[in-house]
């Protein structure tokens, strides 16, 4: 099977009572993306990956997965999908093998095919020093693994990870996402969101939802290039200062100075295009070649759209 | 998305899952077994004490050689002690009514005469039936005074016992049958809401309702096994009231078991219904407790549904229980068959199964919102 797109949405909507979660959503994913859903808490991640998981069902609008209709054709649905929920949700009590075993039979994969998968999965995850051992014994990054490789049984050609690597460490994280690149790869899209930008980064394409409105949707360039995040008139320094926060300071008194954040030992400044480098260096009294031109980051581009949708011009 | 709710795939899948919780689970499978053994055990001593030494009072208006037999044969039998002694039938009736004792006895002044002229001769034994732990063996063994003594009073004598306060004399096998019912509709209440509200408390459950699994075999996988561990439950909870309380089963055993397994179904339909409702496994203990007191209260386990107000009694019979004790009571106590109790057996079958229909559909709607 396979479809030209893997995901597709088109006014896709839910209110409860009063408020609108998700608001006239319309994305589409094709095969082998892996495309980054983005933004702050509450502005309606996880409430669209349940919708498009057939756990909670739209308020209006439409949404596919391979082609096939959300609303009518649910059971397909559910064999193209695979779904890596925000907390641990399988089952600490029993053992990998068995976690896996159980996931294999709802997927009513044929006990030979059953073995051969959790076989394949148990090699892929690396999981299979662990078969014996209890779920809720494996440390965070492990049990990311697990439930990955649960997600993946029934060869989903879609996997929707909500937050996959909240509060597992550097080294996990950098694992799990080799594992969803080999999956990219294999042509499988995923879904994916997270709040750590450097995962954004690697993301074919980003999304960025706010008040369940998506605000930006396209790849990173065309994301850097929005005209809200450098406006025009504006160009982007990073500067490097021994005293990041004491430079911070500095800037307030600086008329030219749009915004400034400090990421780590640099400050990125946004400032009017009649600024060069050389009255940066001075204005700071820091070395000439520690201020550069810059691209905007991902984080900048939502940190700018974020401020332009809370305090409209 | 749409769902099937008559879809049964993925059953033999949770109920792969559900033995290995329980199999990993020892704590709760051991209580589940253990509980309702430790429970009637506890129930059932409780109201099934050994009844002796009844306190007893007595009026001889006699005061011959026949009737001194016979206090001692009183003395003799263990079963009363004769604390009191009086001299009108006033007091006899007073003794009784102001709880000193729970037995007097009525001996005539002709006893002796009449006995040894060859007459009948009754004594009256009153009984206080308010309490019916000591009416019942204190009937029984008042009849039998009689037996012990010698001839020519033994063929002579015959004690006559009239129960005070409570003609309906409810004897004490009458609360240990019922208990067989509060005890399957507990536990099986319990341990279904609990392990469906637990799942979705853990967020175990959206996992599992993204794969292509029925509602209805989610829901028959998860209560399948509870069935099973109600179901011996039941057998033990047999076992230990016929074995161990000695209450003999009059009636048809495996009409017995064939219905008890009817009510577990509404049991657990109840158990769905309060797991459809809670959030937290918390709420699910506080709502398996808001069903099954009032079930207890009104279905005539502990309180004579006559005796109730007219709208309690209403209430009683859109209980399970209610039915189900009259059953049980019927079947091993006066040894009922289908065409004596077929009216709470449709009753009970149809309550029930209402429930889990209702709870079937609750719970596969709300899972598909």
């Amino acid at each position: 099977m396979s479809a030209s797109v893997a995901i597709e949405t088109r006014g896709l909507t839910k209110r409860y009572a009063q408020k609108t979660v998700v608001d006239n959503l319309s994305i589409s994913v094709a095969p082998g993306e892996i495309y980054g859903f983005l933004g702050p808490n509450g502005s309606g991640k996880s409430t669209t990956i349940k919708m498009l998981c057939g756990l909670v069902a739209p308020s209006a609008g439409a949404a596919a997965i391979c082609d096939l209709d959300i609303r009518t054709r649910g059971d397909a649905v559910r064999r193209s999908i695979g779904y890596m929920s925000q907390s641990f949700s399988l089952y600490g009590d029993l053992t990998v093998e068995e976690n896996l075993e159980f996931y294999g039979r709802a997927y009513e994969l044929e006990p030979h095919k059953r073995k051969e998968r959790i076989a394949v999965l148990s090699r892929f995850s690396q999981l299979e020093p662990y078969r014996k051992q209890r779920a809720d014994t494996l440390s965070g990054g492990w049990k990311q693994r697990l439930a990955l490789a649960a997600a993946l049984l029934h060869e989903p050609r879609v996997v929707f990870l909500d937050e996959p690597t909240a509060g597992i460490d550097p080294v996990a994280r950098r694992d799990l996402w080799d594992l969803l690149f080999q999956l990219s790869e294999q042509g499988v899209a995923l879904f994916v969101t997270t709040h750590y930008m450097d995962e954004a980064e690697r993301c074919t394409r980003v999304g960025y939802i706010y008040d369940g409105e998506l605000i930006a949707n396209g790849s990173r360039e065309e994301l850097k290039a929005l005209p809200g995040v450098t406006p025009p008139g504006t160009i982007r320094y990073s500067v490097r200062t021994d005293d990041p926060v004491h430079t911070l300071a500095q800037t307030r008194d600086k008329p030219y100075v749009r915004d400034a954040t400090i990421f780590g030992d640099m400050l990125h400044l946004l400032v009017t295009d009649d600024v060069r480098a050389t009255q940066l260096s001075d204005d700071f009294g820091v070395a000439p070649g520690w201020v550069e031109r810059i691209d905007p980051s991902l984080e900048d581009v939502f940190v700018a759209l974020t401020r332009a949708k809370r305090h409209p011009a | 998305m749409n769902r099937n709710a008559f879809d049964l795939r993925g059953y033999s899948a949770i109920i792969y899952k559900e033995l290995r919780h329980l199999a990993r689970d020892r704590v709760t499978l051991g209580l589940a077994v253990v509980l309702p053994v430790v429970q009637i055990l506890i129930f059932g001593y409780a109201i099934n004490t050994k009844v002796e030494h009844i306190a007893s009072a007595v009026l001889n208006e006699d005061r011959g050689i026949v009737s001194r037999q016979f206090l001692d044969a009183l003395r003799g039998s263990q079963m009363f002690d004769i604390t009191e002694t009086v001299a009108t039938r006033g007091q006899l009736l007073n003794s009784i009514v102001s709880g000193r004792v729970r037995a007097a006895f009525d001996i005539p002044p002709n006893l002796s005469a009449n006995v040894r002229a060859g007459h009948a001769a009754d004594v009256q034994a009153l009984i206080d039936g308010s309490d019916s732990t000591f009416a019942q063996p204190a009937y029984a063994a008042s009849t039998a005074i009689a037996d012990s003594l010698s001839p020519p009073a033994k063929a002579a004598i015959v004690v006559i016992p009239r129960v005070l306060f409570n003609p309906g004399l409810r004897s004490a096998n009458f609360l240990v049958p019922g208990l067989i019912g509060v005890i399957m509709q507990l536990i099986t209440m319990f341990l279904t809401s609990l392990s469906i509200v637990g799942e979705r408390e853990r967020g175990t459950l959206d996992q599992v309702m993204v794969t292509p699994i029925g509602a209805l075999g989610l829901m028959l996988g998860k209560i399948t096994p509870y069935a099973a561990i109600g179901f011996v439950d039941m057998l033990l909870v047999l076992a230990a009231m016929r074995y161990i309380f000695a209450v003999p089963i009059a009636g048809n055993l495996v009409l017995l078991i064939a219905l008890s397994i009817g009510f577990l179904m509404g049991a657990l339909g109840l158990g769905l219904l309060v797991s459809s409702i809670a959030r937290t496994q918390v709420q699910a203990m506080l709502g398996v407790f808001a069903l099954t007191l009032p079930s207890i209260l009104l279905s005539g386990f502990f309180f004579e549904r006559s005796l109730m107000p007219p709208l309690l009694q209403w209430l009683g019979y859109a209980i399970p229980l209610t039915y189900f004790f009259e059953i049980l009571r019927g079947i091993i106590l006066r040894g009922a068959g289908f065409a004596d109790l077929w009216v709470p057996i449709t009753a009970m079958l149809a309550l029930g199964f209402a429930v889990l229909i209702g709870a079937s559909i609750r719970f596969t709607r709300r899972d598909d919102a």
